[in-house]
Parts: structure tokens; sequence; C-alpha cells
């Protein structure tokens, strides 16, 4: 901290001294008068300024009222600048003049935004270190995305709108709740680490969107609460990806997951323009599978509990089942068909505002804009508000001396339930229980029904899920400050530039939960009732950045970039938790209120990082054909011990461009760009702790005969090395028929070394159960293609088309022997599938049994050889098929699930286990066509699609399973009921057999095409406009996941391994219900 | 050339800044205490061996030392609530994946063990008020329990890597075999000798001198060990060191609930030589053992039957140890742990904020049944008797259990003793150990006693193949967890679970 300020100071100190040499002494009085040149009245309020040779304002003055003015300048070396909003501005020299008259003539021009169209013209690409280049000089794999394209989603956050859009880059859904976040994959998990999320990069600056492992979210999901809700989509201007290791290797240690670099809006010449935007949706979750009723769930249990172990069950004990009206509290409780889902879903909808001010003079430049998004989710009990507010200035003090400053405030306040299970718990809680209490008489009284305990158990495995919706909560409170400076002074102007950034991040977070006794039915004796938490944590960190860019003129044939980049970052994090359980009433809800405080808990903690790093960079072009970059990082990390701090990474990269060449020359009327990439990179990944390189020393919080004992906490970790991404790639670039038709390919491998695991275990005699090492190594390999055309365009229609498809898999080279190699599912685990770690193989097989339907009768149950012959055993006796004999020996009755016996052995066993499937997609991507009429009507539709891959259908499974008291799908009714019954659907079996093994049952193909989203935009033309007196104005509608095609019998295909990286991880789709569809409206208008 | 001369200063400024960075990226935590800081004074050294008993408190070390010495013997019996790997492991049917063959809470004590006796001297080039003595005296205390939780390593496992370096960084981290039992032993009793001299007599404070390690304490574990060992004359040397320093004696037992209460619930009662000293601050795992309604275990009904009996003709006149002390006869209840009063009438229960009674590692009673069965076996038969007979007295023992073993007859008098045992140490983690100690003697003399005992909590229908796996003494040793044979390629499995 310290040390970042005292260096910034001294680069101010720096500009400000080298500014004040060229101050100059004498003094010259000039007057005169500012008219209209075409009428000859005068104009008042004019500004008149002394501008020396780099453009620099001496003094100025403005006119009186008659259009006179008088200025004393410094130098009649210098010269007078005279501007006036509508008027052309006018500069001339001084030259010994005393009187200096400015006729100004009316600007027609100025105030018309010029759209820029066509690629040639797009402004160059920024990779967030500070060099621009075009985009048909770049030589890594780039993507970007203009937030234009973006505009007219639903999505509150930017990782909501880009997905699907950009090839190689994976966004995986999440809860669906206000404010939930995605996991953003580029190109692929790189790492076994738990960390796979890329680095954002906001306006040139990194910008943490990372939660600390130690902050707790309660029984709430982490994903819950994103930080890159932080930033509007309304304020960005553009989004560029960085795949490829020589593009993030200027990112260096940060960046082995890839770079998503946001830029945000920033004031144009002009006069000033108010923008208004307003979005408003609708969220609707679809129709869920269909439950069972309560009179059907009461036939159910009885039936399961008695094929279990051939005993009725006991009414008298569990009068949840015994419907009789003698016993009329009972009765009334438990005689209901109670549809929970539709209890605790609500209509969801959002409305986001925000109105954005740009313009700028010759000197000033603004953007501000302020927003605020309201958002109520499908669950009761979950909402989102947001305010943010954004100013980015742009000054130039000279022509050599510029500065930028900008600052942005978010506040969020999120509403999410206590616990995010509330959805399951509803699809499985009883559906003859009653949602509010009934009396001895029959009448509802307006009481949460929360018994302590019933059969289907208690809290936590249980609750009433309307009360733990409206009751309970969990509130995430942000704010979030970034201020941001920057200065810019041409060294020597053209040539050497120098720049400075400064950025301060404030970023605090409040979590607050409850969870109310009413929910649980819990009795005050125990420690979950009324327990109440409240934690912050308070993150600082600045980050500076000293960029010196070289640009030397080195006549036609050369072009030369170079950059020296100086970068430090240094994060602060403070947690504090205050919790505390027994507070006397539910609606006593803060830990600040006495309880008993036996059980609660207080606890702090605080760590630090800093990291720096020292970039050099350059870009060459030979002949505009031949380009070249090359870069090498130096990184230090304080996470590291010193025999570790430092990691350098290099890439290189070139780009052929094969239309510039001569001999392609006749083809030049239609390629516009014919390019061929290679490049070569690395980049580093610290370890996500601090201090790990330190043995450190830790209190017991309890005392031992009243004295305190101290233990050693963590081992030091000194051969922790960077985790290491090498990464290679090749692309081509086909640009034709002046920007229409562009094809652009990519195929890489990303090797990384040293993975970084967190958790890998060590023998326990070390004292230790795991530490973090460095383990292996890894491939993930694939290719890309992204293709945007118009294939038809006339007077009156264009028309677009868009596509993108990727591969990438992933591959385990090389691993710790510590490393397991098998997921602890174990055989005749009901539900759990079989993972390997295979050297060489991609991830995500998944190996289990084949399912054969059900054992009609008992005569099906004898075991059969391979050729259909019964199994005779050594005394004649008859052989029954077998279940993992002769360890768990279940002998196969008729009603159980049949699993094909592959050895024809009677017995179903490991040996049975074969390989069913694979749950990464192969191909993955978007496309969409673009339809525009006479400029002014503008159809947008967005498809997006995984193929070849299978799901593993956990919402059938764990809604057929009929293994406990959960609510099940009406699918069961077709179950086995009697011997002779031809089914598929296994018989009921309380908690016991192989019902619902990890077999093909489960196991669906689940390539889809999802239609995403649909557009249409009418534009107001100009004539129109003119009348209202608006600058530009706009309607939209847009609807979201209307249809998606799948063979897929579940209610969402679209589903990726979330959370930390884990090779044996498979996909597994829990949903119950499909995702919501999403309608909105959207108004813009300018002014 | 003025150029060049500011591209080069330009160019030089990142440098400069750079090295004075090397300092800046050096940052320690703040809410902890790094290595290198630490092991300054001896208060730190203090500090790190209550960190060591402390540690002991901490879940599962006593479940584990409960689990080893119990469920394998016949006292305590399963309830509908015993997890599936407690079940196995009185049932004998236990797999290597088995959650109770984890000994990672013992080595986790030992390591801090290992840091201490390490580290510990460091401080004397910073605080010159250490003295020799008393650096010596917390490095006894570490080398005790070290040997203390090898001993029980021994006991259970057989065969166990042998730890004796702190694990300050991972370039300590090494791959250890297994070592015999006699070099398990051999490393016991070198940190019990280091420790001996050193260790001090008393603290001068009741309750440290039964909470942590005192030269008596260290006598008692050398008693016992040489005693699994079958070293008679060593046993007794050291047993009668504890004797005759005459600070322990027997707590009187003609009051029921005063004994109860004495030994027990309030602990630390001059009968006790070293036992773990729970509180308020840290609860003993016994409530959702023994005591909540899913308590996992309860007293066996032999308890009453066969080992303490009840004299129905006199109901005035039973073992001060059984009904009230032990067990509550009415629902077996484990008494020792769940009461908060103890004798017949008006037995309370214990709520979850009083449930601290301590974990009694020795008593001096033990030290007297010690060396009762090593002047057995040392052909001093009548001795030994004098001793059971003050144990039985003390505590009102019925006649119905007095076997009247011919003091010529060792192997009677062992059995006699045996028995007594199991009254007095009920539950206190002992009775597998007694069992199998009585049972390898003269290369397995009495192995039949040890079949009885486990087939108690065997299902009726597997109670032969029990009796045959028993039968293998290498079953008797339990087998190392799988999770150590993934993490320790030099680690191979015990032979029975091979």
């Amino acid at each position: 901290m310290n040390a970042n300020i005292k260096k910034s100071c001294f680069v101010l100190l720096a500009f400000l001294f080298l500014t004040m040499l060229t101050m100059a002494q004498e003094t010259v009085t000039i007057r005169g008068k500012v008219t209209d040149k075409s009428n000859g009245q005068s104009l008042p309020g004019v500004s008149v300024v002394e501008l020396d040779k780099d453009g620099r304002t001496i003094t100025a003055v403005s006119t009186d009222i008659s259009g006179n003015y008088l200025i004393k300048v410094k130098s009649t070396e210098n010269r007078l600048s005279v501007s006036y909003l509508g008027y052309r501005s006018e500069v001339r020299p001084i030259q010994g003049q005393s009187v200096m008259n400015f006729p100004l003539v009316v600007n027609v021009n100025e105030l018309e935004g010029v759209e820029v169209i066509g690629l040639k013209r797009r402004p160059p690409l920024d990779n967030g270190t500070g060099l621009m280049i075009q985009e048909r000089d770049l030589t890594g794999a780039v993507s970007r995305v203009d937030a234009k394209d973006l505009a007219e989603l639903t999505a509150t956050s930017i990782d909501q709108a880009l997905q699907g859009r950009l090839p190689g880059v994976d966004f995986g859904t999440t809860t669906g709740d206000p404010g939930a976040g995605m996991s953003i994959r580029i190109r692929g998990t790189a790492s076994i680490n738990g960390s796979a999320e890329p680095l954002i990069v906001l306006d040139g600056m990194p910008y943490d969107v990372e939660i600390p492992d130690d902050f707790n979210f309660g029984s709430a999901d982490e994903q819950g609460y994103a930080q890159l809700l932080n930033i509007t989509p309304a304020d960005i201007k553009d989004i560029t990806v960085l795949k490829d290791a020589a593009s993030t290797a200027v990112w260096g240690a940060k960046a082995a997951n890839g770079v998503l670099v946001i830029n945000t809006k920033r004031g144009e010449l002009g006069k000033p323009v108010i923008t208004y935007n307003l979005r408003s949706s609708l969220y609707k979750q679809p129709k869920a599978i269909p439950m069972l009723t309560g009179d059907q769930f009461s036939m159910l249990i009885p039936e399961m509990v008695m094929n279990a172990d051939g005993l009725p069950l006991n009414l008298q004990t569990n009068k949840e089942f015994l419907y009789d009206p003698n016993d009329p509290y009972w009765y009334y409780n438990y005689s209901n068909n109670t549809d929970w889902i539709s209890e605790i879903t609500q209509l969801g909808y959002s409305h986001d505002h925000n109105v954005s001010m740009t313009g700028g003079g010759s000197k000033a430049r603004y953007y501000a804009s302020v927003g605020y998004l309201g958002q109520q989710g499908t669950t009761k009990g979950t909402a989102l508000d947001r305010i943010n507010t954004k100013i980015n200035l742009d000054y130039i003090v000279s022509k050599r001396l510029r500065f930028r400053t900008d600052i942005t405030y978010a506040y969020i306040n999120q509403d999410l339930n206590y616990t995010n299970g509330i959805r399951s718990v509803a699809y499985n809680k009883m559906p003859n229980m009653a949602v509010y209490e009934y009396d001895m008489y029959g009448n509802q009284t307006p009481v949460y029904f929360s018994p302590a305990q019933n059969i289907q158990g208690r809290y936590t495995a249980t609750y009433n899920p309307l009360a733990m919706a409206m009751e309970g909560f969990g509130k995430a409170l942000g704010q979030r400050i970034t201020p941001r400076f920057n200065l810019q002074y041409d060294i020597v102007p053209e040539w050497l530039l120098a720049t400075a950034d400064l950025q301060f991040d404030i970023n605090n977070t409040k979590f607050k939960n409850f969870l109310p006794q009413d929910a649980t039915g819990r009795p005050f004796t125990e420690s979950v009732v009324n327990s109440s938490a409240d934690q912050d944590l308070d993150r600082f960190s600045v980050a500076s950045k000293i960029n010196i860019l070289f640009t030397p003129k080195l006549g036609e044939q050369h072009t030369l970039q170079s950059l020296l980049s100086l970068q430090t970052s240094d994060d602060k994090n403070e947690r504090q938790y205050t919790g505390v359980t027994n507070l006397a009433s539910s609606i006593l809800q803060d830990p600040a209120i006495p309880a008993r405080t036996a059980t609660g808990t207080l606890s702090a903690s605080a760590d630090q990082a800093r990291s720096m790093g020292l970039l050099l960079n350059a870009q060459y072009g030979f002949l505009d054909r031949y380009i070249f970059n090359a870069s090498i990082r130096m990184d230090g990390n304080s996470r590291f011990g010193p025999q570790h701090r430092y990691g350098y990474f290099p890439g290189f990269s070139g780009r052929w461009r094969v239309s510039g060449e001569p001999f392609m020359q006749k083809y030049a009327r239609f390629i516009d760009d014919l390019s061929l990439r290679a490049s070569y990179g690395h980049a580093g990944h610290a370890p996500r702790s601090n201090y790990m390189f330190y043995n450190q020393y830790n209190n017991f919080d309890w005392s031992y005969l009243g004295m305190s004992g101290v233990y050693p906490s963590t081992m030091a970790l000194n051969n922790l090395r960077w985790e290491t991404l090498v990464g290679s790639n090749l692309g081509f670039n086909l640009w034709m028929f002046k920007g229409r038709f562009r094809l652009d390919g990519e195929v890489y491998r990303n090797r990384t070394k040293d993975m970084i695991y967190e958790n890998l275990m060590l023998p326990s005699y070390t004292g230790y159960s795991s530490a973090t090492f460095n383990v292996g190594t890894m491939d993930n390999q694939g290719w890309e293609l992204s293709l945007n055309t118009q294939p038809y365009k006339s007077k009156n229609w264009i028309i677009g088309f868009d596509f993108n498809i990727a591969r990438n898999y992933n591959v385990v080279r090389e691993v710790s022997e510590f490393f397991p190699r098998e997921n602890s599912a174990e055989i005749g685990q009901n539900g759990k599938y079989k993972t390997y770690l295979q050297i060489g193989n991609p991830f995500g097989s998944i190996y289990g049994f084949r399912y054969k339907g059900v054992y009609a009768d008992e005569e099906a149950t004898i075991a059969k050889d391979a050729h259909g012959n019964p199994i005779i055993g050594p005394n004649g006796q008859t052989i029954y098929m077998r279940f993992n004999y002769p360890l768990t020996d279940y002998v196969f009755q008729p009603g159980d699930a049949r699993y094909e016996d592959v050895n024809y052995d009677g017995n179903i066993d490991y040996k049975d286990m074969v390989y069913l499937g694979n749950t990464v997609p192969k191909y993955t991507g978007g496309f969409g066509l673009n339809v525009t009429f006479k400029g002014t009507w503008r159809l947008q539709t967005f498809f997006s699609y995984r193929l070849q891959y299978d799901m593993i259908n956990g919402g059938t499974m764990n809604t057929t399973n009929m293994y406990g008291f959960n609510n099940q799908s009406t699918a069961v009714l077709s179950r086995w009921r009697n011997p002779g019954d031809q089914t598929d659907m296994p018989r009921a079996l309380y908690r016991t057999g192989y019902n619902w093994l990890g077999s093909d049952r489960y196991v669906e193909d689940a390539s889809f095409v999802r239609f995403k989203s649909v557009t249409l935009r009418y534009n107001v033309p100009n004539e129109t406009l003119k009348r209202f007196g608006l600058k530009n104005a706009a309607f939209y509608i847009t609807a979201e996941n209307l249809y998606t095609w799948t063979k897929y019998t579940g209610q969402d295909p679209d589903v990726t391994i979330r959370g930390n990286v884990d090779p044996f991880k498979y996909a597994q789709d829990n949903n119950l219900t499909p995702p919501t569809k999403n309608f909105a409206l959207g108004i813009t208008l300018g002014f | 050339m003025r150029k060049i001369k500011y591209i080069c200063l330009w160019g030089l400024l990142p440098f400069v800044l750079f090295t004075g960075c090397n300092k800046w990226l050096e940052l320690k935590p703040v809410d902890g205490i790094v290595g290198e800081d630490f092991w300054k004074t001896k208060e730190q050294i203090q500090a790190a061996v209550m960190g060591i008993y402390a540690s002991m408190l901490q879940e599962p070390l006593v479940e584990n030392l409960f689990a080893w010495g119990e469920l394998r013997a016949e006292m305590v019996t399963s309830t509908g609530r015993t997890s599936t790997d407690e079940l196995n492991l009185m049932q004998a049917n236990v797999l290597p994946s088995n959650s109770l063959t984890n000994w990672a809470a013992l080595y986790r004590t030992i390591n801090y063990c290992n840091t201490v006796i390490e580290f510990a001297p460091r401080v004397k080039e910073t605080d010159p008020t250490l003295t020799d003595d008393a650096l010596a005296a917390y490095q006894a205390e570490a080398y005790g329990v070290r040997a203390l939780l090898y001993f029980y390593l021994l006991r259970t496992f057989g065969e166990v890597p042998l730890r004796i370096k702190a694990t300050a960084s991972d370039e300590t981290l090494e791959q250890l075999p297994k070592r015999s039992k006699e070099e398990v032993f051999a490393q016991i009793m070198a940190d019990l000798n280091q420790a001996e001299p050193h260790a001090v007599t008393s603290y001068g404070n009741q309750a440290q001198d039964k909470g942590r390690m005192t030269r008596y304490t260290i006598n008692a574990i050398q008693a016992d060990a040489y005693l699994w060992m079958d070293d008679y004359e060593n046993c007794l040397k050291a047993c009668d060191k504890i004797i005759s320093s005459s600070k322990f004696g027997l707590i009187n037992a003609e009051f029921q609930s005063d004994f109860f209460n004495t030994l027990y619930v309030k602990g630390n009662s001059n009968e006790s030589i070293f036992e773990l000293q729970f509180d308020a601050q840290a609860l003993n795992p016994f409530y959702s053992m023994f005591i909540e309604s899913n308590r996992h275990f309860v007293a066996s009904s032999l308890v009453m039957d066969e080992f303490y009996k009840v004299d129905l003709t006199d109901l005035t006149n039973y073992d001060r140890r059984a009904n009230g002390t032990s067990v509550r006869a009415s629902d077996f209840l484990i008494w020792k742990f769940a009461g908060a009063t103890g004798g017949q009438e008006n037995m309370e229960i214990k709520v979850l904020e009083d449930s601290y009674t301590h974990w009694f590692i020795y008593r001096y009673a033990d030290i007297l049944l010690m060396k009762a069965e090593a002047l057995t076996w040392l052909g001093r038969g009548a001795e030994a008797l004098v001793l059971v007979k003050r144990i039985r007295d003390r505590a009102h023992a019925l006649e119905e259990t007095d076997t009247q073993p011919s003091s010529e007859n060792p192997q009677s008098v062992a059995e006699f003793i045996l028995n007594e045992r199991a009254r007095e140490f009920a539950f206190e983690g002992k009775r597998w150990f007694d069992v199998l100690r009585y049972a390898k003697r003269n290369q397995y003399a009495e192995l039949n006693t040890l079949l009885e005992t486990v087939v108690q909590n065997a299902p009726g229908n597997t109670q032969n193949t029990v009796r045959n796996k028993y039968r293998d003494v290498n079953s008797h040793y339990l087998p190392i967890n799988e999770y150590e044979l993934q993490t320790d390629k030099e680690l191979i499995q015990n032979p029975f679970y091979k």
C-alpha cells in the first residue's frame, strides 16, 4: 500500500514537473468580439482560450453580453481558440495582434454521430494492456462481442448475456434465481485446482469477481451471489475474450483460465445525448414433472414399507396415513392434495431502467449513467435490487497531457432463501400434508404446519417449504466503489507515450441469514431454532499500472508498437462473522439481540495478497503482411515462498496475411483478408490461499486446564510452484466480400503443467490429512470455428447469419501416484455411477449396469447361462439371480430391477459394469439469423446447442426410485405390484434393494438445440424522430427459451458440471422444471 | 541522443521500483503465528505443550480409544443407531474402508509432540529465563504423550509407521514403511526412558497433576507396556515406583454416590493418575455415544449378569462399581459417562452442557492390578491375590464373583485378575486390550477366552465365522485404512486383510 502510493506520487510529480517547464513570463492584453458570421449578431458567453503549442490551456475568459472579451495572454507565441456549441471552433495564432475578432460559422455536421460500419474501420482491439492493435492485425485467438448485439436480452448480468455467443467459451447455467452467477469456462477447464474462472479485465485493470473461500453463505449457494452483477450491461461498449496462451501471456499469472476484457462506454464529442433504456421482463416457471397427489402418495408409501420387510406400516405410530376422521387433528392435516411446487412458485418479473448522458467538447468528455434494476424471482422470497452509477470523464489538458477519471458505484440488495434446497424439498414433500395447520375442528389456521418431525424425517432433511421461503431468509448486501485515475503523457508525441493508472476498489459485502423456528418446527432446546447470522466481508484493493508505449514511425513498410508495463496489485480481505441461535422469537432476527449465547459463534479473519508484473510486449509488422508479436512477463506473487515467488511467462505469435501477397492480388476483388496465425505462450496460475509457504501456528478455541493451547496448523509448502499453462494455437481468418463473409478458425492445445491440487491426501502419520501440491499435467485441446455472413443484402433487406462451433476435450497426461484413480462410488450404492481417471483418456466417461426392465415373476429371476438355459447348482438346485455374491449376496425378487448379466454367471457384480456414455459434450456452439428491413425493423434470433453427449437424468432417478418417503412422479403409477405385471417400473421398496443402481436407465442422449432468444426491434425512422425532437428511439420485444429440440426426456439437458473441478464429476440433471421462459419489452429513447 | 536518454531513464524506472518490491511481496498472516516467529519464549513452549493435550480432546481421538478398547469385546452392545462401521467392528467384519481403522487422530497429536520435541530447544537461543530443567520437563510431557499414543497404536494395529520428526514443511515429508512390533515397542520405551528422569512429580496443583504427564504417568505407561510385552520384572519395578510414592490411594466406596461423584463426575481424585480434562468449553463425545436418544452404545446384559452379578438375597449387598456406577441396570445406559449423579437411587442423567466427564487413562487401581498380574507370572501369586482383594474390598465385590483361585496356579489367578479388571475398568477402553493380552500370553495359550469374548456381539448365524476369523491371530489387529495405503506406497496391508 505504502509503496503503491509512493510510486503513484512519484509519477504524478514527474508529470507536473515536465508541464511546469513550459511556463512563460511576458503578459500582453488582447481584446475583440465574437459574432455569428451569418447575421453579425454578437455571441455572449463564448469561451476564448489561450493555448500553448501543445494545445494546453493557459488562460481562458468568456465574452460578455455583447460578445466582447478581453484576455491577458502569457505569450504572443501562443494561439487563441474560440469555441461555442453549435459553431465551428476557430484557432488563430496571436502573432502580436492586440485586437482579434472572431466571426463564427454555424456547424451543421458536428452533432451528427457518424456510425462506423464495416470491419476495417472498427476501432482497434484493446487487450487491456494498452497496445491498440487493429483486429485485422491480431496474431492470437481473440473474439469480440459488441454490446449492441446483446442490448435486447433480458439478462441482468453480462455472463447471462454472452452465453453461446463466443466459440470456445462455455457458460454454465446455475439456479436461475435473481442475481445468480454462472460459471465461465474458456476452452475447458485448464486446472484441477478449484477455480477455473477467467480473469476479468475492466477498462484495462483486473477486476476481482471471486469471493474468498472462507466467506460462508450458510446453506445458500455461493454461486448465488455474482460479483459480475456489479457491471451493468448497459454501460458496456464491448467485450473481448483472449483465448490462446500467447494473448493471455500479457496478463501472466492470473490468465491461465483465459481473459475477458470488458470496456465501458466513454464520452464522445458532441452535444449532450441523453439515453433512456427500459427493459421489463416476465419470468415464468414452466410446468414441472407431474407428481403424485396426496391420495396416490398415501397408497404408495404403505405398499413400499410392506414390500421392504413384509410387515405392514404401523398406522398407529404413523398416523400420517391413517385417514381416520375420528382422529381429527391428524385427519385434517394429513388428508390433503397439496401441490407444494405451486405453493412456492410465483411469476417473476424485472424492470431495468437506465439513464445515461454522454457528450463533450474539445477539452472534456463525459459518460455518466445511473441505473436501477428491480427483480422478483420465480421462487417466493427471492428478489434483487441493484443501483449502479458510473461516471467516465476524459479531460484533455493539452495535446500532450490527458487524464481520465472514472468512478463506479454499485449497490446490490439480494434476497435469497435461507437455503437453496427449497425447490427440491417442495418436490419431495408429502402431498397429503397441509400447508397451514388445521385445528381439531377442521378449520384452517394462519399458522404454518411445521411438525417437529413426521414420517419423512425432520429438519434438515425436510421442512415446510413455504414457511422456509416466506419466513427464512438470506440477504446479501453489496456495495462496491471503484474510483480510478489515469494520466497519459506524450513524452515524444506520436512516438512515446507514458500512462499511469491507479485504481481503488472498495468492495463490501454483508450476508445475513435467519432460520425461523416456524419453518423447521424443532423444539427450542435445539440449536437450529431461530438461528441468525451476520457476516461482513470487507475488501480493499489498490491496483496500479504504469505503461510506456513506444510507437516509432519506421516508414511505410514497417510498423512497430512496443510496450513496457509495470503492474501491481494489493488486496486486503477482512471478514467477521457473528452467529447466535435460540433467539426468543421468530420475529427477533438479528444476531445483535441477546440469545442463548452458549451456541453463538463469533469469528474474524483477515488476509492480504500482493502481486506485481513486469511486461514487455512488442508487435512488429512488415509490409502489412508479416506480423509478429512477442511478449515476456515476469510475475511476482506473495502467495509463494521465496524459492518460487517469481514466474516468467513468454509468448510469441505471428500472422501471415496471405491475401496481401502479390500473387493473391487477382483475388483482391472479393477477398478482404486471408491470414494464417500461429501462437505459443505461457500463462500462470497461483494458488488461491495466502500464506501457504509458512508453517503456521494457531490457537485451539478451547483451553486445557485453563491454559490456552497452540498447535501447528499448517506445514510450510516450500515446494509449491506456479501452475503453468503452455498453449499453442493455429488459426486462420478468411474475410470476403467487403465484410459480408467472415470465417475464423482455431486449433489449439493447452497443456497445464504442475497443476496445483489443493487437497492431495497425505499419509496421516504426518499429522495432516491433505495439503496443496503440484500434481501433474493435463491437456485441453480442441478447435473452434466461427462464421459471420450476410448472404443477402439489398436496399431494403439485409439478412445475416452467424454460426459458431467448438470442440474441446480434457485429458490428464500425468498425475501424482497419490492422486486417486477412481471415484468413491461403491457397488450396490443406488444412484451412483462409477468414473475413473485414466491417463490419456478424456474426462467424463461413466460406467454402470445395463437396465433390462423388471423381473415379472419368480421364474424370471432364475439365473440363465449364455444360451438361455437355467444354471443348475452342484446339487441340482435352481439358482436364482444374485447381487454381488458373496459380499452382499442379495437374491433378486419378482418386481426388482433387472440388470444385464454380461458374463452370464448368475451374479450381478463389478464384472457386469460397462461403459455407459460420456457427459462432456463433443460440440458446443450457437447460431443466429438476423433480418433487417429498411433499417427500421430488425429481427434477431439466436440458437444454442450442445451435441453428442449423455446426461444422467437425475430428475427421473429421484422421482421414480420409490426408496424413501419422498414424493414421486406419476410415472410410478405403472410400478410392478403383482407377479406377472409387465412393466419397466420396479416395485416400491423402502430403503432397501438395488432398484436404482447407476445404469443406462437414466443415461440419455442429451444433444439439444435450443431456441434461446428472438427479438423484434423497431427503430423509429429519422423523419418521425425529428417531429418529436428525439435523437433516436427504438422499441423491442424479446422472448427467451421458447423451445428446445432434443431427444432427452428430462427437464434441462443444458447442465454443466459446476463448482470445483474434479476429474470424477459427471453431469447430472436434477432439474424437475425446464428453464424459465422469459419475455421482455424494451424501450430506448435518446434526446 | 536526448531521446535515447529519455527512453533509458523511463526504461530503468520500473527496474528500480522492482527491486524494492521484493520486500513488498513478503506478507505474513495477521491472524496466526508463523513458525519462524514462534519458539521465542518459554510461555510459547507451554502453550504448545497445552496444545498437545487440548488436541486429545478433539474428536475422534477419544471415540477411537473407546472403540478400539471396547467394541470387539463383550461389555458393550449396539443399538438401532450404531453406525455401520461400528457394527462391523463389533461383529468382526472389518474392512480397510472402515472409518474406525483411521488412525489420523492419534498421529495428529503425535505430530504436535514431535513439534515440541524438535523445536522447543530453539527457545534457549532467545529466552535466557528458560532453564534446562524446565525445557526437559516440557519435552518429557511430549515424549510421554507420544509414547502413550504409540502404545495405543501398537496394541490396535500391531505394526505401524514410526514418525518421530515434526512435519513443519513439505520438504520433511517422507514415505514410511511399517515397523515391527518390537521396533515400535523400542521406540515407546526410548521415549519413556527419555521422559522419566525429567518429568515433574507435581505441578503443584491437583488438576494439573492429573491432567498432565507426571513422572508417575510415565511409570504407569511403562508398567502397562512392559506388561504387554510380558516383561514382568520391569512392570513390577514401574508399578512400585508409583506405589512407593504414597501419593495415590483408592477412593472409599462405602457410599456409592460419593464414590461416583468423586471418582467420575468430578474427576481428578486422589486415585487418578492421568485423565483427559474435558470441560464446559470442550465437551466430551459421550453425549451422542451414550446419552441422547440416538445413542450408539449401551452396556451388554452380561455386565450385570456375568461380571458384577446381583445378590438377590440381600439387595444392600452390591458391588459399588455395578448398577449406579458403571451402568444403569434398568436400561443398560453406560452410566460411568452418562450419569450426573451415582448411587442406586435418584440417578440423574447428564444434559449436553454438562457432558464433560473426563476420559480415564490410568488410575491407581490399574497400577495395583497390573502389579498383581506381574506378580502372578513371577510366581508370587499370593502377593497378587492380596492386591486383588484390596480392590475387591474397596468395591464391595460380591462373593459370587470370587473364583477363589489357587495362588499356585498363575493361570487361574490371571483369569481372576482379568475378570476383576473388567469390573474395575468397565467401559474405560481397556477390556479388549486386557483380553488380548491375556489370550496372547504364552503363544496364545488362552485363545479360547478371546474367542468366547468376541462371539458375544455376533449374530447367531455368524458366530462360527467370527470364531474362525479370530483363530487367525493376525485378525486381532485392525487393518491399515485404505486411505493410508493410497497415500503411502511403502505401507503393506496387515496380513489378515491382504
